[in-house]
């Protein structure tokens, strides 16, 4: 059904943006009988279809909508500016409603009650009167913007307090923005590191009163200088405009102040004053509609903007290596201002596209409570880095895979509790949903640690489906990847819960359709872990930048745990290539050695330890270089076939670094030794 | 991991009423007597936050407070003093001496848990 929903959900979205295209048509030729019988039939596919597949909402306002437009065929009505601005907010608002998280909102039921009742009364014969509704939708929620000033005591750190927390605190209040001022920071030399330079501007729209606003600051009170002051009696945060007006202030954390933001609140309020006039033809969605700034742009276009941010990137890794050499002070600062502009510029072109996957994580945590519910089960649901990104496509393509394989953990996988009492186990079942960056990589782990997969009861219902003959003789990975074949998820071993018509095969084919890959590792009565691999289409990392010799490689820093320093010796002497840190002994790689670099070895050497999944080992290399941003470049297909490097990039001075994979060196380390270093 | 916080307070009705607060919304409780017996639990591992009253036998709790900042690893652990609302130069004399916040007696768990909301997360 899920996927039906979908597919109406995509149709019907197409059919709106018909419909907007049609409405322009409309605005300058009101008398187009074909273009009003073009309206009429969309209108009445979206009605009809929404009903099908339990829209009720879009469903009955497709209804009222639908009668104007019969109106107006008949004659009986005609095409008039109020009626089209009417019309293109009504596109909005049915995006709105076709997004079910969004559906159920308070403003977007509200706007849903609005709209409607301006519908009844364009076809009762009244005009619509939006501008008065308007105003007093603004008088009516009370909800006030201020302007916080928060400046901390330099010492405000060494009570105990963090001013963070503080600027937290605004969360419940209401929609604020806060902008920190780093101003006051010293140069470097002259840095404490204990005390505090940061001071914050915080904008805010809340119904509560000052007070309540004072109260967030009642430790700090005497050791700080606050000023809150009321800037208006809106809540201009709601205006999409405003907010990315700020935004273009603030970008370098300057300050915005209360002047220039009075200025912006006040340049809004005669905006809104034009708007309630009804400006002739106005073809733009009115301003009761929030988060509808959308533009879609082609892939290309985007593609062209990425590539061209990573010549940038590299081009200004250039500028960096150049001003270092010539150490001229001023020169320096324009090579950090431009260094710090690409790493933002970067960061926001790639979050273009990409979204984290906290988003998909509530379906899940819905699915787990609704499930284990159902089933009489208790079951922990836990996530783990969800605030990594991933392509907005991949992310669609991937909630019905991972939807079906906790469906599966939650069914199959994990037992009722007075049978994981029985094995000893607490009664309650832990599902695990994990996402980390390896190498060029997203992984995705779905781990329950619940009954896991009986190896030879696959391979009896292999046998028995004929997928394999009795004699066949498998491994058990190979048996476990039976479980991918089409046709051996059968009604018979489904319950009502998994049965729903997708197989595994199902669940590999979409993962493969994003160029993943799947894998299953399960135990007797400790569980399963199915592990879902996939490209990460970033082209940029952070990296750490290393150096062997001559040689500089590139260590994605999100893998980097920690580095130490180590005399020659010490490593060399190193028992089972063991090195003790901190906090217990350590696995090392003698890159040198892995990598046949043969030249002399400086008696100090770095061990960076990298980090992935509960893994950890050291990488000894020469020298730390530092922080580096490398813009990934594919090796090509004649190194193929290598399993440390992921890629290639070029430095400032047009050196290439390679970049290692963390993750298959330590798969690769893991191997080789054979030994259990988790 | 479930944060410590670490109580102190001479009077044990206190000690038991906060203890069973605190460990009610998940955190490991720590208490100590007075100020000078609270001390031995500074080095035995990370404590997140301490609740300390003021008047107390043997260390009152601005000695307290203070022989607690001048250990280097509990330079910015939050602190937290009982009070009641008649002590305004008592506050003073607490922050002084390196204390976060008050949480002003007689107090209920949710006005607690608030405070402590207040300066650990």
């Amino acid at each position: 059904m899920d996927n039906f929903k979908r597919k109406f959900v995509e149709e019907a979205l197409d059919l709106i943006n018909e419909l907007e295209t049609v409405l322009l048509r409309i605005a300058s030729n009101p008398e187009d009988k074909e273009l009003i019988e073009h309206i009429f039939r969309i209108m009445h596919t979206l009605k009809g279809n929404s009903a099908m597949f339990g829209f009720s909402m879009i469903d009955q306002y497709t209804h009222q909508l639908e009668t104007i437009y019969d109106l107006i065929r008949n004659g009986k009505m005609k095409v008039t500016d109020d009626l089209m601005d009417l019309t293109l907010a009504s596109v909005d608002h049915i995006r709105n409603l076709l997004d079910e998280d969004n559906s159920g909102k308070e403003e977007v039921q509200s706007v849903h009650k609005d709209l409607l009742g301006r519908i009844s009364n364009i076809i009762e014969g009244k005009t619509s009167q939006p501008a008065e509704k308007k105003e007093a939708a603004v008088e009516d929620n009370g909800i006030k913007t201020y302007y916080v000033h928060f400046q901390p005591n330099t010492d405000i750190l060494s009570n105990g307090t963090n001013p963070l927390f503080l600027v937290e605190d605004f969360k419940p209040l209401g929609n604020y923005i806060a902008v920190p001022s780093l101003e006051q920071l010293p140069p470097l030399q002259d840095m404490d590191p204990e005390k505090c330079y940061t001071s914050w501007e915080i904008i805010l729209s809340t119904k509560e009163s000052q007070d309540k606003i004072q109260e967030i600051f009642i430790f700090v009170e005497d050791s700080c200088n606050l000023e809150i002051i009321k800037v208006c009696d809106n809540d201009i945060l709601s205006q999409p405009e405003i907010v990315s007006k700020i935004e273009e202030i603030t970008i370098n954390y300057k300050g915005i102040g209360l002047q220039k933001l009075k200025e912006i609140a006040s340049a809004d309020e005669k905006q809104e004053v034009r708007n309630a006039q009804l400006t002739p033809r106005s073809v733009e969605p009115t301003t009761t509609l929030k988060n509808i700034s959308n533009i879609r742009v082609s892939s290309e276009k985007l593609d062209e903007l990425i590539n061209l941010v990573s010549e940038l990137v590299t081009t200004q890794a250039g500028l960096s290596l150049i001003a270092e050499n010539i150490n001229d002070k001023e020169l320096l600062v324009i090579a950090e201002d431009v260094e710090k502009l690409s790493r933002r510029l970067r960061d926001s072109t790639f979050s273009i596209r990409l979204i984290p996957i906290e988003n998909m994580i509530t379906r899940f945590q819905r699915l787990v409570r609704e499930l284990s519910h159902e089933l009489k089960k208790e079951i922990i649901f836990r996530t783990e880095g969800t605030d990594i990104e991933l392509d907005k496509n991949m992310i669609e393509g991937l909630i019905d895979p991972i939807m079906h394989i906790i469906r599966n953990s939650i069914d199959h996988g994990i037992e009722k509790p007075e049978e994981r009492k029985k094995k000893g186990k607490p009664s309650t079942g832990v599902i695990t949903f994990k996402a980390y960056y390896s190498g060029s990589n997203v992984y995705i782990q779905v781990n329950d640690d619940g009954s896991g997969i009986d190896v030879n009861k696959i391979k009896h219902h292999a046998v028995s489906k004929g997928l394999i003959s009795s004699d066949s003789s498998l491994s058990s990975k190979e048996i476990l990847d039976l479980i991918f074949l089409p046709g051996f998820s059968t009604a018979e071993n489904v319950t009502n819960i998994s049965g729903r018509g997708v197989g595994m095969d199902v669940v590999k084919r979409k993962i493969s359709d994003l160029r993943g890959e799947i894998n299953i590792d399960t135990s007797i009565n400790e569980g399963t872990t199915i592990t879902v691999k996939l490209p990460l289409t970033l082209s940029i990392i952070d990296g750490l930048l290393v150096e062997i010799d001559d040689a500089y490689f590139v260590i994605p820093l999100a893998s980097v745990n920690k580095c130490f320093e180590f005399k020659h010796e010490t490593l060399v002497n190193a028992v089972n290539n063991l090195i003790f840190v901190n906090d217990g002994h350590i696995p090392f790689i003698y890159l040198r050695n892995e990598f046949g670099i043969a030249s002399q070895c400086p008696d100090l050497e770095q061990v960076v330890i990298i980090e992935y999944g509960d893994v950890r080992i050291g990488l000894t290399v020469d020298r730390v270089v530092g922080e580096y941003q490398a813009v990934l470049k594919s090796l090509g297909t004649m190194y193929k076939k290598q399993d440390i490097i992921s890629g290639a990039t070029i430095l400032g001075d047009g050196t290439v670094a390679l970049v290692v994979d963390p993750n298959k060196i330590i798969n690769q380390f893991n191997y080789q030794n054979q030994i259990n270093i988790s | 991991m479930a944060k410590t916080i670490l109580i102190v307070d001479d009077s044990e009705s206190i000690r038991e009423i906060v203890s069973f607060t605190l460990e009610n919304e998940g955190y490991n409780v720590l208490v100590g007597e007075d100020g000078q017996d609270a001390l031995k639990h500074l080095n035995k591992g990370p404590i997140d936050l301490i609740l300390t009253d003021l008047h107390m036998p043997v260390m009152n709790g601005i000695e307290f407070i203070k022989a607690v900042r001048s250990n280097a690893d509990y330079k910015t652990v939050p602190i937290l003093f009982l009070t009641t609302e008649s002590q305004a130069a008592k506050k003073m004399e607490a922050k002084e001496a390196g204390a976060t916040g008050w949480i002003i007696k007689p107090f209920v768990p949710a006005k607690l848990i608030e405070a402590i909301n207040k300066v650990m997360r």
